[in-house]
């Protein structure tokens, strides 16, 4: 991922001292885990680059409140996925976000046979869309988590939920999709 | 189906098709340049003298150089600009998007979301694109970009491939729509549209100014950067911009409705 602690804490320190080429490093750095957090929230993205550029100007305006030493992530995080929220609720609406596959999937063994691997995408293929399917409260939490790859502080940041909550929060989401993965199995 | 146990495995595994992450670091360096500051940086005070600077521009090239030069009894200074820079090549994708006019919407949208009655010009129709922007907290109170693309009659605009860009804002003049720096070649002429007043700027490409970081005076090009007409329509302040002849472009601005 994107996270260089050392450098990181240099960048932001140059940055809070009004460097500006500092703060272009860490909107370059984190522009991509922040963007498609606000896709995931927004549903859209037009919305999520509006609302990720509002955030990176925001959080620069609030660097002073960066604490020396702290994990940026979060902190980010949390501006970017408040000012998705806004955004959702300003125009009130909310566009359900279709999640695609880019590929297969990232296999985890030796390389699948063809006929394992045709098996594999088309298994990904509807557990997406099972995924999509769920709750908002659902698939956020566990797109934080599996398609983001967001931490546990991250992913509450994210959802402005208290840590402790995220695990049983993706514990119920994923309950809810084993269901409907054995329903659409049995089916 | 995965097996029950594998799903979580499985979703690890997933590789999601992501839009494509857009390089915010321009947009965003604009932005923080105009920090928040005190009174006498604040925005309106940035406008005012942006207002000033164009006022300067007009007493320096036009006939009434005397009467408006008496309207400001300040301190002011002239920045030629000596040569304008190429613009960089624009990146795919639609044409006002490429432009950072905002955020694309619809007409019906666009009315919506700001407070005074849009302005179209009859004599080109629906606009192709329709954007809003920038924030409607803005002072402006918003501001709505409607694109033409090019037609019979009306080039595109050599950088963008746009035909026409006009674009609204209610009420007070801000640097967005004055900060212009008449560079050479440039000439301004005061038209009058319907009982509106405006001013026909043709020539030389002209270029944006807003203020960085260390409050300096910088210059991009951001638009079309064509020939403009700019009008205030009932307190609607116009801009349209375009490969236009003067008279296409006071009929554009008469058909306003």
């Amino acid at each position: 991922m994107e996270g260089r602690p050392t450098d990181d804490a240099e960048l932001f320190a140059r940055a809070q001292r009004g460097e500006t080429a500092a703060y272009e490093e860490i909107v370059q750095r984190y522009q991509q885990m922040a963007f498609r957090t606000a896709y995931v929230i927004t549903g859209s993205a037009a919305d999520a680059e509006d609302a990720t550029q509002e955030a990176f100007v925001k959080a620069y305006r609030a660097l002073a409140s960066f604490r020396a030493g702290a994990e940026p992530r979060p902190w980010l995080l949390r501006i970017v996925a408040n000012e998705a929220r806004n955004r959702v609720r300003s125009s009130g609406r909310r566009q359900q976000v279709e999640l695609r596959l880019a590929g297969s999937y990232r296999p985890g063994g030796a390389a699948p046979s063809p006929e394992a691997a045709a098996v594999a995408a088309e298994d990904s293929r509807r557990l997406l869309g099972l995924v999509n399917q769920l709750s908002e409260e659902d698939r956020l939490v566990i797109a934080c988590r599996y398609f983001l790859e967001l931490t546990g502080d991250e992913t509450a940041a994210t959802l402005g939920i208290p840590e402790g909550t995220v695990k049983s929060r993706l514990s119920r989401a994923l309950s809810r999709l084993r269901a409907r993965v054995e329903e659409a199995s049995i089916a | 189906m995965p097996e029950l146990i594998e799903v979580e495995q499985h979703l690890d595994r997933l590789e999601l098709d992501w839009p494509a992450t857009p390089d915010l670091r321009h947009a965003v360096r604009l932005r923080i340049g105009v920090r928040r500051r005190p009174w006498f940086e604040s925005r309106w005070a940035v406008a005012a003298a942006a207002a000033i600077l164009v006022l300067a521009a007009l007493a320096a090239y036009t006939p009434s150089r005397e009467a408006i030069a008496g309207w400001i009894n300040l301190h002011t200074f002239f920045r030629t600009v000596p040569h304008l820079a190429t613009p960089t090549p624009l990146p795919p994708g639609p044409l006002g998007q490429r432009l950072g006019l905002g955020r694309q919407s619809t007409l019906a949208q666009a009315r919506a979301a700001v407070t005074w009655p849009l302005l179209v010009p009859t004599s080109l129709g629906q606009p192709d694109e329709v954007y809003v922007g920038p924030a409607p907290d803005a002072p402006s109170g918003g501001e709505v970009t409607l694109v033409y693309a090019a037609r019979q009659g009306i080039p595109a605009a050599g950088e963008t491939g746009v035909g026409v860009l006009i674009t609204e804002a209610r009420g007070a003049i801000n640097s967005e729509f004055f900060g212009k720096i008449i560079g050479p070649g440039t000439t301004i002429e005061p038209v009058t549209v319907a009982g509106s007043s405006g001013y026909w700027i043709s020539g030389a490409p002209h270029d944006v100014v807003f203020v960085d970081s260390s409050g300096g005076v910088r210059f991009e090009t951001l638009r079309l950067a064509t020939n403009t007409l700019l009008v205030n329509v009932g307190g609607t302040v116009v801009r349209i911009e375009g490969n236009l002849t003067r008279a296409q472009a006071l009929e554009i601005a008469a058909s306003l409705a």
